[in-house]
């Protein structure tokens, strides 16, 4: 007789593998035989990260339709099985699991627009959190700027691509054909920011610069540091833009 | 626990109507200890929202730390009781309220079982001081893929400990030579049978807040409005019944 433990183990291998044979010689088979009861639990499990996976990578599902998402999902799931229970994190993998996938190797954009995907969905569940008062910037001494370090917004996220990753998501999203047809794959890499507004998650495209600059400034580096990172940019009013859209919550002088 | 549209609706909703808060993923029946960063959310998340009831499965899903994203049936034994008591109580402890267990639907039984799955939910009840949620279509369902008496099965539970009734729609598989597996799936209306065996519960319950589950292939409002307002109208009977009772 398993103990608990032993069972459970059992139970995935035959779930994650499709290994029934050792469990299924403790089930009762009663009709049906142990490995076709234990099939019905290993489509469930396959099915329902599968639907996970789905929400998050929407257009990923458009681009290479329902067959070839759902056969590199189940891949995926098999070598990346959840870690816990909060699905709205599974699947972060996914991007560089089709990187690495041969049958994408023709759509060498798909890593670019899933990135993007995560983050969106990264930034849809983001805490909720007040934006700096900005009041509060105007009692630094001047002689500390350079060591303001600022803490984005839970829903700020940065993603690069080598291709235009946000005209693609747009266009599969918008599932116009014309949109679909119009995006020039050869426009070059896309340098993109990721927040949740008032209305909706926020995609916007920055010059690569300013996207230096503002990932700098939200992993928290001081000032004068993000500054020197992105020498060829007017901080100054780029900050501005940043602190109006409150895209930061705190600040510490480091 | 997130933030966003999601709990924006939620609150939303939260301020209309009582919530119940039903989760999947703890698995009661592990044999390693809770995740205990998925005991803080569901803790953060009934904080917040203060629903009016909680409830999790009879159940297992999490091995090594690896969550199999379904409700795996548990061996009926007296070590998986021990487990699911202490982890009810674990659970019961940090919301620091009642939680409901809720009887799941199986499609195997393990050999070494050697508890009746009513009696097993019985005694978590007794040992834990918890509640057990009913849901009639599980009970139709396990009945009969493994070819017990429904009615037998409610008969055995306590009033007492049911704070919750689930009625849903399945399907059937057929699998082996004409043998069928009933598969609990939460995408139809809730069949006849099951509407049958769930005015058997309410007469032996009382009228218990009923919920119908309708959470794949999801039809248009109305068809779930229709199948709610079948149930309320069986409630509405049921109390009416217990009112007349009280005045006779």
């Amino acid at each position: 007789m398993p103990t608990l433990l032993e069972l459970q183990r059992a139970v995935y291998r035959g779930l994650v593998a499709g290994e029934h044979g050792p469990c299924a010689a403790h089930v009762v088979a009663d009709g049906i035989a142990g490995e076709g009861r234990l099939s019905v639990y290993r489509n469930t499990f396959i099915a329902n990260l599968t639907t996970a996976l789905r929400l998050v990578y929407p257009a990923i599902h458009r681009l290479v339709g329902a067959p070839f998402f759902e056969s590199a999902a189940r891949l995926f799931i098999e070598a990346q099985p959840p870690q816990s229970a909060w699905l709205d994190e599974y699947g972060g993998g996914f991007p560089e699991f089709l990187a690495g996938f041969a049958p994408a190797a023709s759509l060498p954009y798909l890593p670019g627009v899933a990135r993007l995907e995560r983050a969106v969905n990264t930034s849809l569940h983001a805490a909720d959190a007040a934006p700096l008062d900005l009041s509060r910037l105007a009692s630094i001494d001047p002689a500390d700027h350079d060591h303001i370090a600022f803490v984005p917004h839970p829903s700020v996220g940065f993603v690069t691509a080598d291709y235009p990753a946000d005209a693609i998501w747009r266009a599969v999203l918008s599932q116009v054909d014309a949109a679909i047809a119009a995006v020039d794959l050869a426009a070059g890499p896309a340098w993109l920011l990721v927040e949740r507004c008032a209305t909706g998650i926020e995609v916007m495209r920055l010059t690569e610069p300013e996207w230096r600059f503002a990932a700098e400034l939200c992993t928290s580096r001081p000032l004068q540091e993000a500054i020197e990172a992105a020498p060829e940019i007017d901080a100054a009013s780029v900050l501005a833009g940043h602190l109006a859209a409150g895209r930061f919550i705190r600040f510490e002088l480091r | 626990m997130g933030g966003g549209k999601p709990l924006a609706c939620l609150e939303a909703i939260r301020s209309h109507y009582p919530i119940s808060l039903h989760g999947v993923g703890l698995s009661l029946g592990s044999a390693e200890d809770l995740d205990a960063a998925h005991l803080e959310r569901i803790r953060q998340t009934a904080e917040r929202i203060e629903p009016a009831l909680v409830s999790e499965h009879l159940s297992w899903s999490i091995i090594d730390g690896r969550y199999l994203a379904d409700l795996l049936p548990l061996p009926m034994t007296e070590e998986a009781l021990e487990i699911v008591c202490r982890h009810v109580d674990q659970m019961q402890a940090c919301l620091r309220r009642r939680i409901l267990v809720e009887n799941p639907s199986t499609y195997l039984r393990w050999r070494h079982s050697t508890i009746p799955e009513w009696e097993f939910l019985a005694a978590v009840a007794d040992r834990t001081g918890c509640g057990i949620l009913c849901d009639v279509n599980n009970i139709y369902v396990t009945a009969a893929n493994h070819d017990w008496d429904p009615s037998a099965y409610l008969a055995e539970l306590a009033p007492a400990a049911i704070g919750e009734i689930h009625l849903a729609g399945h399907s059937t598989r057929a699998l082996g030579e004409g043998h069928v597996l009933r598969i609990d799936d939460h995408g139809s209306r809730v069949i006849v049978e099951v509407w049958t065996l769930y005015t058997e519960a309410l007469a032996r319950f009382g009228p218990v807040p009923t919920l119908i589950e309708w959470d794949t292939d999801i039809p248009e409002p109305g068809v779930l409005l229709g199948e709610a307002s079948r149930a309320e109208t069986r409630l509405g009977e049921m109390r009416q019944g217990f009112r007349d009772a009280d005045a006779a």
